[in-house]
């Protein structure tokens, strides 16, 4: 029998009771108490650019159609004939002015709203046997978007998704918004993997410490310069609203006019895109890469939705490109996750760096990236641990950066432009905050 | 796809090419990379487009800007690089894989290049606990003859699953 409040009561002080990440009755209260009142990630805009145009996508085991109808809203429904319970669209993606039930052919416009039903006079006597008006696929509870990014959750009474965003809106922008015409998705690839899904995003969320070791072929082979324990201790680590991340410490710039600029051309942002870069970040977010020398890296935006912006050489001659990855730990089950990983570019940037970009990514993450092969090595290592009768008797040391009386090793960076609070060196202060997120949902009633 | 007939199974075209692709899938088992760059063009193109399930009529099955490889022979390069250092976790201790080569068709195109259509099954089974993963795919391979034999120009993977159900692509297909 769990003891959940005991479970959170070690996850609060920094020791993970090890069975948590292959315990059904966890999974059981993450469904309940958590996705059932989250902010899930669903699909990106871009994904879905003109009217007719849909995708397909999973809260756990709901599946939602995330479609633009006929006069260009973004409309998410739940994909469930309201006669039968029949999926009304099979497919994962394509573009469709209604959706037909395979089984009795009741079809809905790509708004969710019911268009017709066959033999409505007959079988129903018309409206007094089943009035038409106002029927409708079962939308979303709670739908918005940020960046294009749009997010559902199942909980009606959501807070609005710019107040749940917080302070992590700031560094959300580094990923999705780096000029006025924000990022475009590509993908995502999809596969699964024999993992929980909380280590991902513990992972992303401030795990700089792996880097250096995980990822030593990468530095092995003169993929990337930067993961060397070396460089990756000096890059800070920041936790704000509901996500953390990771930075790199970048060189010092050449002086205060030029910083800016300086730094984007050290991680490979070609010329042409700088200043659209600089009219669409704030002063602050300018300062966070200028004045305090920090490039956002890996960050996770609770619960399941991660990101991760790294720059290696992509060809013999040298050529550094920056990529950015938009990924989501889809559960499956307390053993298993889908991964869906996106490739994401600035919509405006020139084609030559889009791909060089899409090169930059597909040689690191994904399924086949020579980062993410290596990570995942150990998630599934560490699930398959997790699961038996031992793990009940290990609680897992979380608590890197802090002393015995729990208080920060070290005081916050003051010099650090971004919201929120931030350390330099390794600590596991973006795992803890993220587990601190995850047990206040475990604390509250399940929905 | 190539237009016109495949080559009769006794064209020696067709033969050396079968040769070429069984020949190529034991060195892969043997995880004898640096012999596979070897039958590598060096400007071969190694992709593997993402598939989607879309509906019969949508005019795709796979999506256009999405691989899950998509490789030149530096990126190929760097691949087997990584594997021969003492780091690569992910494959130490390594897979134990079989590729399955099969429903091999041969086209002589009108350049004179053979391109080739196989079926692969890729068996990969990892430590004593997991399950051991199927990979099943088709190939269509472009090959070039050169005075060191026939050569590998470009590859196209088709996958298919969506979803693929192995933790990684540190294999080649």
């Amino acid at each position: 029998m769990l003891d959940l409040a005991s479970v959170l009561g070690d996850v609060r002080r920094g020791m993970i009771p090890a069975h948590v990440y292959a315990d059904p009755e966890i999974f059981a209260a993450e469904r309940d108490r958590l996705f059932a009142r989250s902010w899930v990630f669903v699909a990106h805009e871009s994904e879905i650019p003109d009217p007719g145009d849909y995708v397909v996508r999973r809260v756990l085991a709901d599946s939602f159609i995330v479609a633009r109808d006929e006069t260009g809203v973004v409309r998410v429904m739940f994909n469930m004939c309201l006669h039968r319970g029949m999926q009304v669209c099979r497919a994962e993606m394509g573009n469709a002015s209604h959706f037909r039930c395979p089984y009795h052919a009741w079809t809905y416009r790509n708004d969710g709203r019911l268009a017709g039903l066959p033999f409505h006079e007959e079988a129903y006597g018309g409206e007094d046997g089943f009035a038409r008006a106002g029927q409708s696929l079962l939308p979303a509870p709670s739908m918005d978007i940020h960046n294009g990014l749009i997010f559902i959750s199942l909980d009606p009474g959501a807070a609005t998704l710019r107040d749940y965003l917080g302070d992590f809106a700031f560094y959300l922008d580094f990923y999705t918004r780096q000029s006025q015409a924000g990022v475009e998705l590509r993908g995502p690839q999809r596969w699964r993997v024999k993992a929980n899904w909380k280590i991902g995003a513990e992972n992303f969320a401030g795990d700089s410490y792996h880097t250096p070791h995980t990822h030593a072929s990468v530095v092995d082979i003169g993929l990337f310069r930067e993961p060397k324990a070396s460089k990756r201790i000096q890059g800070a680590l920041y936790q704000a609203g509901p996500g953390a991340g990771t930075t790199y410490k970048l060189p010092p710039a050449g002086n205060k006019h030029s910083g800016f600029a300086d730094q984007l051309r050290y991680v490979g942002y070609p010329d042409a895109m700088i200043p659209a870069m600089a009219a669409a970040w704030s002063d602050r977010q300018r300062a966070l890469v200028a004045e305090s020398g920090f490039m956002p890296s890996a960050a996770t935006l609770f619960p399941n939705l991660s990101f991760v912006h790294n720059w290696p050489q992509i060809d013999a001659a040298g050529t550094v490109a920056p990529f950015i990855s938009v990924r989501q730990w889809q559960p499956v089950s307390e053993r298993e996750t889908e991964v869906l990983s996106w490739f994401a570019v600035d919509a405006a940037a020139p084609e030559d760096f889009k791909r060089k970009s899409y090169q930059a990514y597909l040689m690191c993450f994904g399924i086949s990236g020579m980062f993410e092969q290596d990570d995942v090595e150990n998630w599934v290592s560490i699930t398959d641990m997790a699961a038996g009768s031992m793990a009940r008797r290990l609680t897992l040391n979380s608590r890197m950066g802090l002393t015995s009386e729990g208080k920060p090793l070290k005081p916050p960076l003051a010099s650090f432009a971004g919201p929120g609070v931030a350390y330099q060196g390794f600590g596991e202060y973006g795992q803890r905050h993220w587990l601190g997120l995850w047990s206040d949902c475990l604390a509250e009633d399940a929905r | 796809m190539s237009a016109g007939r495949p080559l009769p199974y006794g064209d020696p075209d067709h033969l050396a090419a079968h040769q070429f692709l069984v020949e190529e899938a034991a060195l892969l088992d043997a995880a004898d990379y640096t012999g596979w760059l070897d039958l590598l063009c060096e400007d071969i193109r190694y992709v593997m487009p993402v598939r989607v399930t879309t509906a019969r009529g949508a005019g795709f099955d796979s999506l256009a800007d999405m691989g899950h490889f998509d490789e030149d022979m530096y990126a190929l390069r760097k691949r087997v690089e990584r594997l021969a250092t003492d780091h690569a976790w992910t494959e130490d201790p390594p897979s134990r894989t079989r590729h399955f080569v099969t429903n091999v068709r041969t086209f002589r195109e009108a350049s004179g290049e053979l391109q080739v259509q196989s079926g692969l099954l890729l068996f990969r089974s990892r430590g004593d606990t997991r399950e051991a993963d199927l990979i099943s795919a088709g190939r269509t391979d472009l090959l070039h003859a050169t005075p060191d034999g026939l050569r590998l120009a470009r590859r196209e993977i088709t996958v298919d699953e969506s979803v693929l159900r192995t933790q990684n692509l540190a294999v080649f297909l």
